[in-house]
């Protein structure tokens, strides 16, 4: 069952590709054309996570090139698919004819298939290159409206992020091949020898961590919001970001191999998770405040892969895909309508579009951890993990998770309050429509998703869970673990909706400094773009006035010793030639003696010169 | 002596035979229409050639004491054949629809036949008579345009080959007494016992006759003179093919007879081969006249061919097939030139600027030609040259190649004087050149298959050396 792995990336990858490459004449078949591609990969996943096929192809020397399908990737592929469906589906109701839809169905596609081959490599050069290719394309998606300068420059800004963590899978790669793994198999990381196992695995988390938007790379996401809303409902749910946090899950055997990458990775996942969750509270505009979020549940996947907890990262993977996904295209839908993304002018969104509404409340109460929602389960595997190495990470992130519940209620508090009175009726959406099937259809299968994959609570549906995945045998989290944080999501979620609702939360401390993302951008900026920018400087002033002006004084010199030799050197060399072509002229001139033109010299000269000759014969013996 | 097998000598009586139907025919035929004679001609050349050819590769050999058929006259009748058939298509532009068209075919038969028979003497007599044969119809050819630079070409191209013959019958009466006999076998046998300054004196004034045939010093003072005066094709047969013959002969007198005779034979030989190539060199250095440098240059080139003849103490198998290939290289390369010459029917080097813009074809051939005869590679006189300088240093003559080598470099410079206004802007104005006539069409191709033959002939070189 190969051609189901075949399918699952090359269907969207040739489709994207065409449809790329015909530019606008294929705007009017693209909506449908992507979401058929979309919807046969979405089929292929499911073949294949029931066959669980691989490929292999010879690559370069000695490093073939591999894709297959095991529990693992079959959880991430069927996500990936089904997500890309659902948004594509939603997509192509939200761009409207005026829109360049070739091009952007078509990156949409490309970008799938390579997201779809990161989670099937086997090995790390295919890994590198779809990871390549996907953030070429996020560059590409995010700078989508290439119109708008500040939009390009939020699209150069997450690209040279993410890319500066990319580094770290090449080091990975070299460290790899230097260390005898020659055949650069992810599986065989773990068995590296000591030091080049600690440099391959710093070099995944790097790239995993930038990726992911983890601490301290996290600001690029809220650059990236500048894409179009379905662009962020594909990015920064199971895609892209999720990337990192998978990497980090599948590679969880090197991980546990090393002794640091475990607290590491489990402290820079609580502390994203917390910080990230305090900054997605106080954000104004609700993009800004879905990303933040992301970054923050994302965390959860960073600590689980930390403490080796592969069910839980895996469910707080699928889970936040469908839940994030639905959040940012309700979103969409409210932007459309709107015009506005600010949580301000969202007021009453909720009541005016009941579906979106619903789907929304059930996105952010699954984000807020309220039990029965499937990450309430996934935090908790998580947090139990976690536990084991110490009460400090555990208390972090079940802060953290308290915090999400948080801006969970911020969010419903604002797109549930009552309409302004002076809005009444004569705001754009007045009049009430039905929305189209292509918009519904997606939040209510996201929706379905996000409540149905809580059925995970259950003890036989979680041990089948784990042994899909390889995991069993985990540590378990203990009934009132549960029942605790589950009550405190949901006293949290309570209280800060009705301190929302009366105006109260505005005056949190710390707004300003979480609200720009805790100065991150201007802590890069500072620590690393203008000391590079500074060295970049000197070194071209080094070129320009060291190797440039060396360079220009060996020409100089050269020329001068030229000009030396010409007015020395050559005067003897002249002279010589002179000599012999004066010396060779004269000779020619005596040549010319003999041939008087008088027959009588003639007969003279011959006799006398073979009388001589006859002589020199006689003579010689 | 012995009969003499006619077969044998096929080559030889068609040429007469031919020679005297040429006569008569042409005397039956009108003046207008005496091109039928230059085809008749043309198809007897031709027969000859094959039936040459048939001879040489079945392997035709006969040695009747007087005369020798074996591959050096073999190869000497190739070369002259093929030099005489392109010197009739030479003549075909100059000499159309002359009067006395059949005459001159005739006497260029005459002179060709004697030159074949100089290859093969093997005998003073047969020598002599040879050497008469290819001479007097030279004489009437060098005088054919009537003219006075061409009356007085003749004049002292007969009056040095009247000393030269003298002095060649003066030889044989000389060495007969010493030898008591003039065939070369026996003289090989006798001299070494002869007067030793009887022999010298003989053998000199034998050496004198065959250098006047060859035009090497002492007796090349004819050589510029014909050049110069004598009609284009003319010029070119005579200061090409005779060569052929008298080096031949040279070779084989030095061969047969002198190289065990005389022992210190090589040194004479090598001193008229320097003298030869260096006065040769010098003399074309100034030269402004394109026939005249060319005439000049072939003296040159009877110094470098005159190592062979030098060097017949040395590697026989060296140098016969060095030898050979060099007459053959040099007359490719000299008969192109020539037919630059005859086609364009301009005197001066400067006449030939712009040449290369006008006619590529025939530019091109002429830089072939003259470069060919320095002995640049690819061209056959390359590895003429290499086979002769080679058989020198085997022979124990180091000098006289480092000589040679000297010699080579210094002409580069009068080629190059003639080959670069060829790519320079012709001074006259354009519709000064639009006047002047079209280059023959006969010489162009002669010129153009010379040019090309002397390429073949170098990159094809191994093959032709391993049947010579």
């Amino acid at each position: 069952m190969t051609a189901s792995l075949w399918a699952l990336v090359g269907l969207p990858a040739m489709v994207g590709a065409v449809l790329l490459v015909s530019g606008r004449r294929a705007d009017p078949v693209a909506a449908p054309c992507a979401v058929a591609a979309a919807g046969l990969a979405l089929a292929a996943a499911g073949v294949a996570a029931v066959s669980r096929p691989s490929v292999s192809v010879p690559m370069l020397a000695g490093i073939p090139a591999g894709l297959a399908v095991d529990g693992l990737s079959a959880v991430a592929v069927l996500t990936v698919a089904a997500v890309a469906t659902a948004v594509l589906l939603f997509a192509s109701a939200e761009m409207g004819a005026d829109q360049a839809r070739g091009r952007f169905f078509g990156l949409m596609l490309l970008f799938t298939a390579a997201m779809l081959v990161t989670v099937t490599a086997t090995d790390l050069f295919t890994l590198l290159a779809a990871w390549e290719v996907m953030g070429a394309l996020s560059y590409a998606l995010i700078g989508y409206w290439w119109g708008e300068a500040s939009r390009v420059r939020s699209a150069t800004l997450a690209f040279v992020t993410t890319r500066a963590g990319d580094l770290g899978l090449y080091l990975a790669a070299g460290a790899a091949l230097a260390g005898g793994a020659g055949a650069l198999q992810l599986s065989g990381l773990a068995a590296l020898d000591g030091g080049w196992r600690d440099a391959a695995v710093a070099g995944v988390v790097v790239a995993a961590l930038g990726k992911s938007a983890q601490l301290p790379f996290s600001f690029w996401l809220s650059h990236a919001m500048a894409g179009p809303t379905p662009v962020s409902a594909l990015l920064h749910s199971a895609t892209m970001v999720a990337a990192g946090g998978y990497l980090l899950v599948r590679i969880e055997p090197a991980l546990a191999a090393t002794a640091w990458a475990g607290p590491v990775l489990v402290w820079a996942g609580a502390a994203t998770a917390l910080l990230l969750g305090a900054v997605a509270f106080h954000q104004s505009d609700l993009k800004q405040l879905l990303a933040a979020s992301t970054c923050s549940q994302l965390g959860f996947v960073v600590m689980a892969a930390g403490a080796g907890s592969v069910g839980g990262g895996m469910l707080q993977f699928t889970a936040h895909a469908a839940a994030k996904s639905l959040l940012f295209l309700c979103a969409g839908v409210w932007l459309a309508a709107r015009g506005t993304q600010e949580l301000d002018g969202l007021r009453g969104a909720a009541r005016r579009r009941p579906l979106a509404g619903a789907a929304f409340t059930v996105g952010a109460l699954a984000v807020a951890g309220l039990p029965p929602l499937p990450l309430w389960t996934a935090k908790d595997e998580v947090l139990a993990a976690v536990l084991h190495l110490g009460p400090a990470p555990y208390a972090v992130g079940l802060a953290a998770s308290a915090v999400g519940a948080a801006y969970a209620a911020r969010a419903l508090a604002a797109v549930w309050s009552p309409v302004p009175a002076e809005e009444g009726g004569a705001s754009p959406e007045g009049s009430e429509q039905r929305p189209p099937p292509s918009e519904a259809l997606p939040l209510a299968a996201l929706a379905a998703a996000t409540v149905g994959l809580g059925v995970l609570v259950l003890p036989a549906a979680a041990r089948w869970w784990r042994a899909l995945l390889g995991a069993a045998g985990g540590p378990q989290p203990p009934a009132w673990e549960m029942a605790v944080s589950g009550l405190l999501a949901a006293v949290v979620l309570a209280a800060t909706w009705w301190m929302c609702a009366r105006g109260r939360a505005e005056a949190a401390s710390g707004r300003r400094w979480a609200g720009g993302w805790l100065g991150l951008e201007t802590a890069a900026d500072t620590l690393v773009v203008r000391p590079v920018a500074a060295l970049a400087q000197a070194l071209a002033a080094f070129d320009d006035r060291v190797l440039a002006r060396g360079v220009r004084a060996c020409a100089d010199g050269v020329t001068r010793t030229a000009d030396l030799a010409r007015s020395r050197g050559e005067t003897g060399a002249d002279e010589a030639v002179r000599a012999v072509a004066s010396g060779a002229r004269t000779l020619a001139a005596w040549a010319l003696r003999p041939q008087t033109g008088l027959l009588h010299q003639y007969y003279v000269q011959a006799v006398v010169a073979l009388v001589v000759l006859a002589a020199v014969v006689v003579l010689m013996r | 002596m012995e009969s003499v097998d006619p077969l044998t000598l096929l080559p030889e009586l068609i040429l007469a035979l031919a020679a005297v139907g040429a006569l008569l025919f042409g005397s039956w035929t009108p003046r207008r229409r005496q091109g039928r004679v230059r085809l008749c001609v043309t198809a007897a050349l031709l027969a000859a050639l094959a039936a040459t050819l048939v001879a040489a590769a079945t392997g035709t050999g006969s040695d009747s004491g007087g005369h020798t058929v074996d591959t050096a006259t073999h190869a000497v009748r190739v070369v002259v054949l093929v030099g005489v058939l392109a010197t009739v298509l030479l003549a075909a532009d100059t000499f159309a629809a002359h009067p006395r068209e059949s005459e001159f075919h005739v006497l260029l038969l005459l002179a060709a036949l004697g030159t074949m028979a100089l290859a093969g003497a093997s005998d003073l007599l047969v020598l002599a008579a040879a050497y008469l044969l290819a001479s007097i119809p030279l004489y009437a050819l060098v005088g054919f345009a009537k003219d006075s630079p061409g009356t007085e070409a003749a004049l002292k191209f007969y009056l040095l080959g009247a000393l030269s013959g003298i002095l060649l019958l003066t030889g044989a009466t000389l060495l007969l007494g010493a030898g008591g006999t003039t065939g070369y076998a026996g003289l090989a046998d006798a001299l070494p016992g002869a007067p030793r300054a009887l022999v010298a004196a003989g053998v000199i004034a034998v050496l004198a006759g065959l250098l006047f045939k060859a035009g090497g010093v002492p007796v090349h003072f004819w050589v510029p003179d014909v050049a110069e005066g004598a009609p284009a094709p003319v010029a070119a047969f005579v200061t090409t093919v005779p060569k052929i013959g008298a080096l031949a002969a040279l070779y084989r007198w030095g061969d047969q007879v002198l190289a065990g005779a005389a022992p210190d034979w090589a040194l004479p030989a090598a001193l008229l081969a320097a003298a030869s190539m260096t006065l040769g060199n010098l003399g074309a250095f100034l030269q402004t006249d394109a026939r005249r440098l060319l005439g000049y240059s072939t003296v040159s080139q009877v110094g470098y061919l005159l190592m062979a003849v030098a060097a017949v103490g040395g590697r026989a198998d060296l140098v016969q097939p060095g030898l050979l290939f060099y007459l053959g290289a040099y007359t490719a390369a000299n008969l192109g030139a020539f037919a630059v010459v005859c086609a364009l029917r301009a005197r001066t080097l400067e006449d030939h600027a712009g040449l290369f813009r006008d006619h590529p074809w025939l530019a091109l051939s002429l830089v072939v030609c003259l470069l060919g005869l320095v002995g640049t590679p690819p061209t056959a006189v390359f590895v003429g040259k290499l086979a002769l300088f080679t058989a020198a240093l085997e022979a124990d003559l180091g000098w006289l190649m480092v000589l040679a080598a000297v010699n080579t470099v210094a002409s580069l410079f009068y080629y190059l004087r003639w080959i670069l206004p060829l790519f320079r802007a012709s001074g006259e104005p354009p519709e000064e050149r639009e006047r002047s006539e079209p280059p023959g069409r006969w010489s162009t191709g002669v010129a153009v298959t010379a040019a090309a033959a002397s390429l073949g002939m170098g990159i094809a070189a191994g093959p032709v050396l391993g049947l010579l």
